[in-house]
């Protein structure tokens, strides 16, 4: 069967069976087991990661302990330090799977690698680049200016399934709300929107 | 009336929890040859075999969930379950009780171990099952049918053979305690060593037992131990029981929904889209809310 990585080179970047034929040897792909670091802070983060099957989180520990959600990462998105990997420092992060995870790991090497062979590709990793900007700016808008409802209601918008499948404190800890405020939220969503037959 | 063959018998699969109260081996959909069509309507039992719970004070169970297009059936064999859903049901179901939700249009609920078994502790054992809904009723009312044993009605075997409880569907002129939306049977065998007895249904039906406590023979030939499950062929009508030993074992048998089945996590659809209008519902608030 083809991999998602394969779909995804082809549909949204426009990679050629050719060219995906030939970055193919230099692919490294691993099993992450639920509850696995694959980054820890003060490491150098070496690889991006894109997620076959499974789910990624990205977060910090504060000094009092408590862990800050920056991103989700389910099927077929892309997680990694991007400051770490490209200023070669340690990371303030840590990377870790909610559930078994199957990633594709991208270093490097791997970039300028299919950047050469695809022009398509290269292409495609300046709009990932552009595009995660583009996430960061409205993330920190809806952090510091929206309410709890704004922030939830775009939370499911860009990942429709994930009330299924992760707790709802770690929704809470991403959205930089209580989970009394996130339970609160759906409480007054449901008065507005539930109509009991 | 011709013979109704096994198609497979398949041993229980490595137990995995679903929350922290119920320790699990699935059959349908994971086992080989149950997947969701196979076994239509039944399309999801999840087993736990006897499994001690030590005592605690803080209840294990499954918190809010939503489910949507299909009915959940829990059989108490042994241990409390304490239920509440977002319409507004809720109950304890305890040994030799079932709880059929009909989830349909949807249902936000959670199961905790009931209070008092926990604190206790106790040998935990349980079946559940998801029936599914066809097409038209799949967005019907959600309902709530908690059937106590009491109320069960059963048939008598004779020379003290042992009984047999009709949970849904007919036996021998025995009509089920639950009504459903199309038809199943679901049968609760308790059988005295020695005893033989005999089931009946038609030859389009999936059915399948699945043996709960002791051993049995099937057909006279095919001999099966506890926590196994049988599938049986689609041809022929009847198959025969012999209880090798004091036993306990659920009959499955259902008329297949010849739909498509869109499955994700808690809902069953026909389609993509209404899985997706599922999940968007979910969120939304539509199906209610609940307190964890």
């Amino acid at each position: 069967m083809e991999s998602n990585f394969n779909t995804y080179l082809k549909e949204k970047a426009g990679v050629s069976a050719d060219q995906f034929d030939r970055m193919k040897s230099k692919l490294l792909t691993k099993t992450i087991e639920k509850g696995q670091l694959i980054l820890k802070s003060d490491q150098v983060c070496k690889h991006t990661f894109f997620v076959e099957k499974g789910l990624l989180r990205f977060y910090s520990i504060d000094e009092i302990g408590k862990e800050h959600l920056v991103q989700f990462a389910p099927e077929n998105w892309f997680v990694s330090d991007r400051g770490s990997i490209y200023f070669n420092e340690p990371s303030a992060f840590f990377i870790d799977a909610i559930e078994e995870t199957q990633v594709v790991m991208l270093d490097r090497n791997f970039i300028e690698f299919a950047s050469e062979i695809s022009p398509e590709f290269r292409n495609h990793n300046a709009f990932l680049l552009q595009n995660h900007i583009r996430m960061l700016q409205n993330r920190i808008n809806l952090l510091i200016g929206a309410s709890a409802e704004q922030r939830y209601l775009a939370f499911i918008k860009l990942y429709p399934d994930l009330m299924l499948r992760v707790p709802q404190w770690m929704i809470a800890s991403y959205l930089g709300i209580t989970p009394e405020s996130l339970s609160r939220v759906r409480k007054e969503l449901a008065k507005k929107n539930f109509t009991k037959q | 009336m011709t013979t109704k063959k096994i198609e497979v018998v398949i041993p229980p699969r490595e137990p995995h929890f679903v929350g922290d109260g119920f320790r699990v081996h699935n059959f349908i959909p994971s086992a080989y040859r149950l997947d969701m069509q196979r076994m239509s309507p039944f399309i999801m039992l999840d087993y736990n075999s006897k499994f001690y719970f030590p005592p605690t004070d803080t209840p294990r169970g499954v918190g809010v969930h939503p489910h949507r297009g299909f009915e959940t059936v829990t059989i108490a064999y042994k241990g409390k379950v304490a239920h509440h859903d977002s319409s507004g049901g809720g109950g304890i179901i305890g040994e030799g009780d079932v709880q059929w939700m009909t989830a349909a249009s949807g249902v936000l609920h959670k199961e905790y171990h009931e209070e008092n078994f926990s604190k206790q502790g106790g040998d935990f054992q349980m079946v559940q099952l998801w029936v599914n809904l066809p097409a038209k009723d799949k967005m019907s009312k959600p309902k709530y049918q908690a059937i106590e044993n009491k109320n069960i009605n059963r048939f008598i075997l004779e020379n003290k053979g042992g009984e047999i409880e009709v949970i849904a569907g007919e036996h021998k002129g025995i009509n089920g305690a639950a009504s459903t939306f199309t038809p199943v049977n679901m049968l609760n065998a308790k059988l005295n060593k020695g005893a033989k007895t005999d089931f009946s249904f038609p030859e389009n039906h999936n059915s399948a037992l699945l043996v709960i406590e002791g051993s049995i023979r099937v057909n006279e030939v095919e001999q099966v131990p506890t926590d196994h499950f049988v599938l049986f062929e689609n041809d022929g009508e009847s198959f025969t029981i012999e209880a090798l030993e004091n036993t306990v074992f659920l009959v499955l048998s259902g008329e297949p929904i010849q739909e498509p089945i869109a499955a994700q996590g808690p809902f069953v659809m026909n389609t993509k889209a209404e899985i997706i209008q599922a999940i968007n519902d979910f969120n939304m608030g539509k199906f209610g809310f609940l307190e964890d």
